[in-house]
């Protein structure tokens, strides 16, 4: 058993204002040397304000206060320069989606070699020793000479890594580490993270993904709204929950969804044959085919690069496949497909009423304006929600939003690119479950590409696991679906 | 509480202080201009040269020039000429160059590389040397000035729509209104206009105020509009041996450009904000 450690970091009554409202707080923890803390709470909770006001980063509009007591030295009474100088050596972060946070014109070794020579104030020689050590001990051996954007999600995450933790900050703040990695990659910036505490750091994670908080353990505090509604050991906190929202959000975890029977359908309404799909001279897709039915879920996983994307848009007809056919059923109008897209803001036209953009698809196809608001009302959208612009509304209402603009033109077919990975754990299961609803209720055949495949397995009838590029076979041409490095369609139950 | 990722968002022109004084301003000028003539009742072009180089009087509120014409009359008539030129010309440059943007963004491919290749080559001819060119061809003719100042303003307008559209037509909102059986027209309206909007008027204002500082330059020099006619650039020339004796009135058409030209920069708003 490690020996607890000092009080590494301690934060008591940390509010955050914008004017005279409070978006976060208070909240209270303390996390030892070698301890570990999940922050979890659904998008828009406040959890990235937590970080930002430790840190000293707020946005000029917002407000900070209460303690902040780092190894003994009081955070929140120093000026900002001098708390500026606590950046990289006592306090480091890991900001959402790396990729972002690197700088795109710099190559991933100079990046890490500069935080060792300017941050840890080595010389030249004994930084760049440095550096090669910890590339070597991150496994990034081969990526010195990349460009950030060359690198994959994980790659960057841990070049990022690399980077903050170069002048041993004894304390690391991880905002949404996991954020826009597929699952493999997750589990691998999940152990990176896991190391932090083993070498007598303090950790703080923050996360709406319980599966973070699962792995890693340490203290867990659950917020709701900006508030803390629970605090304690993970494992108790994720075991036996006292307050509702934590087991609402605990419910709300794909791996305790409902399971989908599977179904027989009859119907088919999309027969895509023997497609191939290429994309920038890289062959993606070899040789898929697919046959859906109507009030079919069929989900499309595989780690993100694989074509997912790719292959929803051919199948929509907005991209040529290099090869293949694909047939709609006849009774489907030209609009007879529609899309959910994966950041539901953007799917909107930015600066119009949501309300004039329905209107506008309800005028096009004729539809009465009183079957729309039935639609919404059916879907639990709030009329006066429809008088704001996109952007003033939450992620989980403006999909649902983007469902009945869909639903508006009585789709024969719904695809769905990963729909909810931007939408907290509740969220998801609530739009996940109207999905099914739909399908059940309206005949509609759905696709959902996504990379998580908790989500897949509690939600389709179908899955079709697509995996590493270039080799053609499909699981009816005799390969084994097991081995098959390419693809692989396999019915789950 | 918005939940998530911001999306870059120009800010909504606010009407502050200097905006509104600068809109202000071009609304008196544009209500001179029009009403203004009639209600000085003189004819800009009449001489009388016993009446030459007077200070303000009631018959001549603002004085008389050199030839003894009435300064007020020929002020406004210079505004009537700079403004309606300025707008011509304004209006003309933007219709194709938003359009030409909307289209270039929109087809892309050879449509794409032709326009833009032809932006770039008429960026590459000094504007100046353009309107010289035509000057030539007509000297002293309004719609050489006009067709030059606007040949060398569209551009821009051109550019920056290009650059925006392709932006905005890239994003998955475009795609799903398509797949929602939004025709072009609808799409160029909701998608497009809201975005591009603003910032055509930001162009169109100072393209506007470049225009009448054109017209002015040219004329001053003696290659854009001739006299008699009144013209603030032509009035500062015929003024100019004369500032010594009342150099009230070379400041009035000097004072004249100079408010124009503040009142269209003013009225754009916003400038830099903290």
């Amino acid at each position: 058993m490690t020996v607890p450690g000092q009080e590494a970091i301690s934060v008591e009554a940390l509010r955050v204002f914008t004017g005279q409202n409070v978006l976060l707080g208070p909240i209270d923890f303390h996390v030892r040397e070698g301890g570990m803390l999940v922050i979890i709470g659904e998008t828009g909770a406040g959890k990235s304000l937590a970080v930002q006001a430790i840190l000293g980063t707020l946005h000029g509009s917002l407000r900070a206060e209460g303690r902040i007591t780092v190894n003994g030295q009081r955070l929140d009474t120093l000026a900002p320069g001098a708390r500026a100088a606590l950046w990289g050596r006592k306090l480091a972060t890991l900001p959402q989606e790396p990729w972002r946070s690197l700088d795109p014109l710099m190559r991933s070794r100079p990046q890490v070699h500069e935080a060792h020579r300017f941050v840890s104030c080595l010389p030249r020689r004994s930084a760049g020793i440095a550096t090669d050590r910890t590339f070597g001990s991150l496994g990034l051996h081969g990526a010195e000479r990349y460009l950030p954007g060359a690198l994959s999600g994980g790659m960057a995450q841990r070049v990022a890594f690399a980077a903050a933790t170069a002048a041993g900050a004894p304390i690391l703040l991880a905002d949404e580490p996991t954020k826009g990695l597929d699952t493999v990659r997750h589990a691998a910036v999940v152990s990176l993270l896991a190391q932090v505490p083993q070498a007598g750091g303090a950790l703080v994670v923050i996360t709406h993904d319980i599966a973070v908080a699962r792995r890693l353990g340490g203290e867990a505090l659950i917020l709701k709204e900006g508030r803390m509604v629970e605090r304690g050991p993970t494992r108790t906190v994720l075991v036996s929950p006292t307050t509702p929202y934590t087991k609402a959000l605990l419910e709300a975890d794909p791996a305790c969804w409902q399971r989908t029977r599977p179904h027989r359908f009859d119907e088919s309404v999309l027969m895509a044959d023997s497609l191939g799909i290429a994309r920038g001279g890289r062959v993606l897709i070899d040789d898929f085919s697919l046959r859906l039915h109507a009030g079919e879920r069929v989900a499309i996983t595989g780690p993100s690069g694989v074509g997912k994307t790719t292959l929803l848009d051919t199948l929509a007809g907005l991209l040529m496949p290099a090869r293949g056919t694909i047939r709609r059923a006849a009774r489907l109008a030209p609009t007879g497909m529609q899309k959910l897209y994966q950041d539901p803001p953007a799917a909107f036209p930015a600066r119009v009423r949501l309300s004039c953009s329905l209107r506008d698809v309800a005028r096009i196809h004729g539809v009465a304006w009183a079957l729309v608001t039935d639609i919404l009302s059916r879907l639990g959208v709030h009329p006066s929600l429809l008088d704001r612009r996109p952007g003033e509304v939450s992620g989980g209402e403006l999909q649902r939003i983007s469902i009945a603009r869909a639903l508006t033109v009585r789709p024969g077919i719904l695809l769905a690119d990963e729909p909810t990975s931007r939408l907290d754990p509740i969220t998801q299961r609530d739009t996940m479950n109207l999905l099914a609803n739909i399908a059940n209720e309206e005949r509609i055949a759905m696709v959902l590409v996504t990379h998580d495949n908790a989500i897949a397995e509690a939600w389709a009838n179908r899955r079709i696991a697509l995996n590493a590029p270039q080799v053609p076979a499909f699981p009816d041409s005799g390969s084994n679906p097991a081995t098959d490095p390419i693809m692989s369609g396999r019915e789950s139950a | 509480m918005s939940a998530h990722r911001a999306r870059p968002q120009a800010k909504r022109p606010s009407l502050d202080g200097g905006r509104i004084l600068g809109l202000t301003l071009l609304g008196l000028l544009t209500l001179a201009a029009v009403v203004g003539p009639d209600l000085v009742g003189q004819d800009p072009a009449r001489q009388s040269l016993l009446e030459a180089l007077q200070g303000p009087s009631g018959r001549h509120l603002l004085g008389t020039d050199h030839l003894g014409r009435d300064m007020a009359a020929r002020l406004l008539s210079g505004a009537q000429l700079s403004l309606f030129l300025a707008g011509l010309s304004t209006v003309t440059a933007a219709l194709p160059g938003t359009l030409l943007g909307i289209v270039a963004a929109w087809f892309g491919g050879w449509p794409d590389r032709l326009l833009t290749a032809f932006a770039d080559a008429v960026l590459a001819l000094p504007g100046l040397l353009l309107v010289l060119m035509l000057a030539a061809i007509s000297p002293g003719s309004w719609w050489a000035l006009y067709t030059g100042i606007s040949l060398t303003l569209w551009v821009e307008y051109f550019r920056y729509t290009r650059q925006r559209a392709r932006v905005v037509l890239a994003e998955p909102a475009v795609e799903a209104s398509q797949l929602l059986g939004i025709g072009p027209w609808m799409i160029v309206r909701r998608h497009l206009m809201p975005e591009i909007g603003p910032g055509i008027l930001t162009i169109a204002a100072f393209g506007a105020a470049t225009a009448v500082t054109a017209v002015a330059a040219l004329g001053f020099v003696s290659v854009g509009i001739r006299p008699p006619t009144a013209e603030w650039g032509v009035m500062m020339t015929e003024l100019l041996p004369y500032w010594r004796e009342s150099p009230f009135l070379i400041l009035q058409p000097v004072a004249c450009l100079f408010m124009t030209v503040l009142a269209l920069h003013l009225s754009v708003g916003g400038g830099v904000r903290p």
